[in-house]
């Protein structure tokens, strides 16, 4: 139970691992020493107790990550707002302006090309609106679908950028408090 | 106070360190402990309950000794006692008012 303990420990945050990682496995230790003259019917209930347990506070601290709050957090939060600590990454910002600032310039650009093609050459005529058949839109959304899983993954990743980058500007200052590096 | 009133395994935990400060598995125990068993604080959820009341700074995290091994410990802090009183007087109110209601009238 341990050693799969020690692996759903991974899918926590980076930080909250390096933070609270040693300690968490030390209780689950004396968990298991707690259960281990117990009946196998309530060492499982115990373990999957457990499991369970970091499943969810797992997701929970996740979630925190990412907005800042606790939705389904053991504390109840009444307190709904943006935490000071939480800063939405600027290159993010940036980004998403310059991708709607190209889309919006994209189609201004064919809507003058539109426009201008019947005037110079009267012999194409003028450009009709593409008629999708199943397949292409089928095709289409799939490629909309990589795209903007490809943006997500991209605002992901650079909010976990910053979160590394602010957890190495709060290691001096909490030197004493963290206790060392994580060896799980 | 905004974060009153307090959920019940938030309340354990704070009680739990009233008298002393506690390491994780000792404030899982005495939980259960006063609790009698009804509530059983996995390790997440333990974990995820003391990071959100260190964060409010309720209860702060200190090592137990001063060697670089030493097991971190948890006790409250004058906010979070402060929290405690506010939730135990409502609790106290809330009591004396279901009591007063609960106890037959005599005709």
């Amino acid at each position: 139970m341990l050693s799969l303990c020690r692996y759903l420990l991974y899918l926590y945050p980076p930080a909250h691992r390096y933070e609270y990682g040693e300690e968490m496995i030390a209780v689950l230790r004396e968990r298991q020493a707690e259960t281990r003259e117990t009946c196998a019917m309530a060492r499982w209930m115990a373990g999957a107790h457990e499991i369970v347990g970091l499943l969810r506070g797992a997701l929970q601290e996740h979630v925190r990550a990412a907005t800042g709050s606790h939705p389904w957090a053991v504390i109840p939060s009444r307190r709904f707002a943006m935490r000071s600590e939480f800063r939405f990454p600027k290159a993010t910002g940036w980004l998403m302006t310059l991708i709607l600032a190209a889309v919006v310039m994209a189609i201004e650009k064919a809507k003058a090309i539109q426009a201008s093609i019947p005037e110079a050459h009267p012999q194409v005529g003028p450009i009709q609106p593409e008629q999708f058949t199943f397949l292409t839109s089928v095709a289409l959304l799939f490629v909309c679908g990589c795209v903007v899983g490809a943006v997500g993954w991209a605002v992901l990743f650079a909010l976990r950028r910053s979160g590394v980058q602010r957890l190495e500007e709060l290691r001096p200052s909490r030197g004493r408090s963290s206790g060392g590096g994580l060896t799980i | 106070m905004g974060s009153l009133p307090l959920s019940e395994p938030v309340l354990l935990i704070l009680l739990s360190l009233v008298e002393r400060p506690r390491h994780g598995y000792s404030i899982l125990k005495n939980v259960e402990e006063m609790s009698d068993g009804r509530v059983t604080l996995s390790t997440g959820t333990l974990y995820g309950a003391l990071r959100r009341l260190l964060d409010d700074r309720w209860i702060e995290r200190f090592k137990e000794d001063e060697s670089s091994r030493g097991r971190q410990a948890y006790r409250l802090t004058s906010r979070g006692r402060q929290i405690l009183r506010l939730e135990v007087g409502r609790l106290k109110q809330l009591t004396r008012v279901a009591s007063l209601r609960m106890v037959p009238k005599e005709m």
